[in-house]
């Protein structure tokens, strides 16, 4: 019984070993391609824009809040900084689908207290943009 | 334009690049850098430092993972504990005064300080406590002769209250808190030094994750400035772990220590002004 259980642990281990660098490279560079192409956009579209926008922050005033389906169509449309705000949601995913893919390796090897303890971090992940929109 | 996003590069890539050196991490230097040298206000500061502090996570973590260095399960069960902290420090970020923020920072940046001058030495444990028994957190390192050794994990309950303090701080402050969460695991779980660095570096994504998704669902993070710092942080933090393993980080140490106090300082007569 503990043979079988020993031999699950390291199973688990090395399939985290081995996916887990892929899963997060390949999202972070995912993300600093759409970063930097909106960086690009912003420089060869809206220079001045930039410029102006930046001393309105440097004055406390933030660009107002807008939908993630908002931001996704006016991306689409090549609006640089919802491109960059879809670069930097992409960004914050690098965690999520961390968490998510160590949630679903438990859960097929049947490890239910790690089931329940990436459970948590995953509602957790998710509590944060509920948070975020009340608060 | 191109002056300004130069001048953000050059200042993110500076504070990724010593963040690494030192271990700190760029948190702890871009968030003053933003505000003392960008001049942008403490919260946009911290906004695009805990995108930053995502990036670098997963960069440097890559291969910490691969060789196996980091201690997954115990990385696992403490991120329950740091994200728990992290959402309430980041909530709270957006209710309490600029001042308090800053104070906050300046007493991190002395924790850091002294962090650096603390004995490195493992004391390795060969019983541990029943939850971390429980829980199979144990793992093995290789030691200094290159021999393979088997540690256990003590003092579960206080390294994860200590956890649940270093996301607090993770979400107020913009910062990864890997001073304090190799400090849990080193002096109190007895968890050798190289995998409580390794397993700090991994645990700070998903600590800072919470806390960036805390402010990009608030409108909170300024996304013209996040989006050159994160790149740029990242870019020096990956040349600052390429140098790491050359540089002599004794006589770096001192330096360090003397920008930390210097930031902490600035930090610190902000707060006083602001009250």
């Amino acid at each position: 019984m503990a043979e079988v259980q020993e031999r699950t642990l390291n199973e688990e281990d090395r399939i985290m070993r081995v996916w887990t660098p892929i899963l997060l490279r390949t999202i972070l560079i995912a993300s600093a391609i759409v970063l930097v192409f909106g960086l690009f956009l912003m420089a060869t579209k809206t220079p001045t824009f930039y410029v102006e926008r930046f001393r309105s922050i440097q004055a406390g005033k933030l660009h107002p809040n807008e939908t993630f389906s908002q931001d996704i169509s006016e991306a689409l449309n090549g609006d640089p900084h919802s491109v960059m705000t879809l670069g930097l949601f992409i960004l914050t995913l690098v965690p999520l689908a961390r968490v998510a893919f160590c949630f679903l390796l438990f859960l097929k090897e049947r490890d239910y207290t790690f089931v329940g303890l990436t459970a948590y971090v995953l509602i957790g992940l998710v509590a944060g943009v509920l948070l975020g929109r009340i608060g | 334009m191109g002056e300004i996003l130069l001048g953000l590069f050059a200042l993110s890539i500076g504070a990724g690049f010593i963040g690494a050196l030192s271990g700190l991490g760029g948190g702890v230097f871009i968030v003053p850098a933003l505000v003392i040298l960008a001049r942008l206000p403490m919260k946009v500061a911290i906004g695009a430092s805990l995108i930053s502090v995502v990036a670098t996570s997963a960069g440097a973590s890559v291969a910490f993972v691969r060789d196996g260095w980091t201690n997954l399960k115990v990385a696992m069960v403490l991120e329950c504990a740091t994200v728990t902290g992290a959402l309430a420090g980041a909530y709270l970020a957006g209710v309490v005064p600029v001042w308090i923020l800053e104070a906050l920072f300046a007493l991190t940046m002395l924790q850091s300080a002294y962090f650096s001058f603390q004995k490195q030495e493992d004391d390795l444990i060969e019983n541990g406590d029943p939850i971390s028994k429980r829980l199979h957190l144990g793992g093995e390192v290789l030691d200094e002769d290159g021999k393979m050794v088997h540690y256990e994990v003590v003092h579960f309950p206080t390294g994860a209250g200590l956890m649940v303090m270093a996301g607090m701080m993770s979400g107020l402050l913009g910062i990864g808190s890997g001073a304090l969460k190799v400090m849990a695991m080193d002096y109190f779980m007895h968890i050798p030094l190289k995998v409580s660095s390794a397993t700090s570096n991994f645990m700070i994504g998903v600590t800072a994750g919470a806390g960036a998704l805390v402010f990009l669902a608030r409108g909170d993070v300024a996304t013209s400035v996040a989006a050159p710092v994160a790149l740029g942080v990242t870019v020096g933090a990956l040349a600052g772990s390429k140098i790491l393993p050359h540089a002599n980080i004794k006589a770096l140490r001192m330096s360090f220590v003397v920008i930390l106090v210097l930031i902490a300082i600035e930090m610190g007569w902000r707060a006083v002004r602001g009250i």
